[in-house]
């Protein structure tokens, strides 16, 4: 008995992956050929091959590719994330600042920063005197350490999807507070790195955060073999799952440390990049129809090409005063989030 | 096959299950009957591992069920709770699919094995046509045999089934009960499943037992339950069981309460 069913439409959705591994160069193409600064385009490509002028090299080498490969690794992580959440929590509407990720890394930033300015004392209000390459590091780990508090409150009792949802807003709410509350009264221009971190940003993103993030995407990437099928399982209620055989709060467990450790990781990094995390799981389960296996593959193209082009749009629209990409992905998120909404069943 | 002596199960205070004791032969199918709230799912839920029991031993195959793991428990039983749900968008075969994962874990590929078990699961509930639709197009009697087609494709010798024919209608209740005696009888499988019709219940299990406020009150064939009296007691309705056919089950004819009226009104007038 065969039952190999015939597939409808599953012509062109073959195509898919490729047409969209296809965009990710493309938008790379285009991000490290357009910018702000005009170059003429053999410039580029020549510093790109290491020759070419030592100011063109200089805008490429040293800005425009660390800074455009930063924001495709963060837009894996975000996008990677919101759908390991989504699938977990049962909850189309979960992404990292849902599960209090993303304000756990806000407040350990802020806090950091109230404590290193006043602690240090260089009664300085210039920007560079903040230790801002430490950022990264501090964000993860408040995100991380959410992460786990609201995993510790949840644990508890029983892991039901509702309640890890209700703790991760709850918990989110009150460290969004804190860190504002940090803020408050903190006038000066130290105020402005900041507003623009909270915002999400790829401004100033250099080779050290592209490495900074590069193992975690590494290490996310790795396991998702391990965890493929377990997420499809984690889809259905405990009951149900476990009496398929699955081992349910192990994999719960699993598929939520890899997704909080993506998120803060990333939010660290470019700050809380909003709907990224949200929209493009629903973008990928949109195009890829009724082959779930396509869902994991599109995420991962998707984030690193909204992200992209989302910077670049920044970029470009903005001119010399650039628009942070948080903002951008909010504009054109929303329209889309709810165009996508009304065409799922 | 599998058992379970004194099993107990308690919900905070409340104790759901008190002692509970069961034995099941290769093959046999067991009805657990009782009223709402007297324990039937838990019991259910206890025998598949999925509670921890306070107290007793879910033995399978003279194995404890508690040193197992959860896809060692899903290679010999198969669990169906009551009215699971699905995500929206998954078609029938790929809910299917997800009962193969006993045997595929989480990196074989499915085999000939495994799609046979497949086709052969969606065959024997007549989905094989519907394969491809998504859960949400289907009506409610179709979706519990989606249901109940993932349970067949684990290939697990012990089936348990949590009310299966709960909101089908009566076209479907038979269907499923005939699907569940042509397991038992050419396949082997061990069925035990709760449920609330009494004269089904008794039509086609081989054993039935009973459960009051946790306890097992009894356990034998539909023939001496009949004349326990226990079944007007337990759900509190008058009624007489009755034998329709010389070799066939009895059967229950619970007495209304109107009828009775009509009846004594008539005699008065």
């Amino acid at each position: 008995m065969s039952t190999v069913p015939s597939r409808p439409g599953a012509a062109w959705q073959a195509y898919l992956l490729p047409l969209l591994m296809a965009l990710v160069l493309l938008s790379l193409a285009l991000a490290i050929f357009l910018g702000v600064v005009d170059l003429d385009p053999s410039d580029t490509l020549a510093a790109l091959l290491g020759h070419g002028s030592p100011e063109a090299r200089a805008i490429i080498i040293e800005i425009r590719l660390p800074r455009i490969l930063t924001g495709m690794l963060a837009g894996i992580h975000f996008a990677l994330a919101g759908l390991l959440l989504q699938s977990i929590t049962r909850n189309p509407l979960a992404d990292p600042s849902l599960m209090g990720v993303s304000q756990g890394a806000m407040l350990a930033v802020s806090g950091f920063l109230v404590f290193s300015v006043y602690s240090h004392d260089t009664g300085s209000t210039t920007l560079q005197e903040l230790p801002v390459q430490w950022l990264p590091l501090v964000g993860t780990a408040g995100g991380l350490a959410a992460g786990g508090f609201i995993y510790l409150i949840a644990f508890r009792r029983d892991l039901g999807p509702l309640r890890i949802t209700l703790c991760g807003i709850a918990v989110g709410a009150v460290l969004h507070a804190i860190g504002i509350g940090l803020m408050a009264g903190w006038g000066s221009g130290r105020l402005e790195v900041l507003l623009e971190w909270f915002a999400g940003s790829l401004y100033a993103r250099g080779w050290q955060h592209a490495l900074f993030l590069a193992p975690f995407t590494i290490a996310g990437l790795a396991i998702l073999p391990v965890i493929r099928r377990p997420l499809e399982l984690l889809r259905f209620d405990a009951t149900v799952a476990r009496s398929f055989g699955l081992s349910y709060q192990v994999q719960f467990s699993v598929v939520l440390l890899i997704a909080c450790a993506l998120a803060a990781s990333a939010v660290g990094v470019v700050g809380p990049v909003v709907f990224v995390g949200l929209i493009v799981p629903h973008m990928a389960r949109f195009l890829a129809g009724r082959h779930p296996p396509l869902v994991l593959p599109l995420t991962i193209a998707l984030g690193a090409i909204v992200m992209t082009l989302a910077d670049l749009a920044g970029r470009l629209v903005g001119g010399a005063e650039e628009i942070p990409i948080g903002v951008v992905t909010a504009i054109c998120g929303v329209p889309l989030l709810v165009a996508l909404l009304r065409k799922t069943p | 096959m599998l058992s379970c002596s004194n099993l107990s199960i308690s919900y905070g205070p409340r104790k759901a299950l008190d002692g509970f004791t069961i034995s099941l032969a290769p093959g046999e199918i067991r009805a657990l009957i009782g009223p709402n709230g007297s324990g039937k799912s838990t019991a259910l839920q206890g025998l598949s591992g999925l509670i921890k029991p306070a107290e007793g031993t879910v033995l399978i195959d003279g194995a404890p069920i508690a040193a197992m793991t959860r896809r060692e428990i899903a290679h010999r039983l198969s669990f169906l709770p009551q009215q699971p749900t699905a995500p929206d968008e998954m078609t029938v075969e790929q809910l299917v699919r997800q009962g193969r994962f006993a045997h595929v874990g989480l990196f074989r590929r499915y085999d000939r094995r495994d799609e046979d078990a497949i086709g052969w699961a969606l065959e024997s509930t007549g989905l094989a046509p519907l394969a491809q639709r998504s859960l949400s197009a289907l009506s409610g009697g179709e979706r519990q045999r989606a249901w109940i087609s993932a349970a067949l494709a684990q290939e697990a010798k012990i089936l348990l089934l949590d009310e299966p024919t709960t909101f089908l209608d009566i076209g479907y209740q038979i269907e499923v009960l005939d699907l569940v005696h042509t397991l038992s009888r050419e396949r082997g499988v061990t069925v035990v499943m709760a449920i609330h019709d009494l004269n089904q219940a008794m039509s086609i299990c081989d054993r039935i037992s009973l459960l009051e406020k946790g306890r097992v009150v009894f356990d034998g064939v539909a023939a001496d339950l009949a004349a326990s009296g226990l079944i007007e007691r337990v759900f509190r309705v008058e009624g007489q069981f009755v034998q329709i056919s010389p070799d066939g089950p009895p059967h229950f004819d619970v007495h209304l309460q109107r009828r009775q009226e009509r009846r004594t009104s008539a005699a008065t007038a």
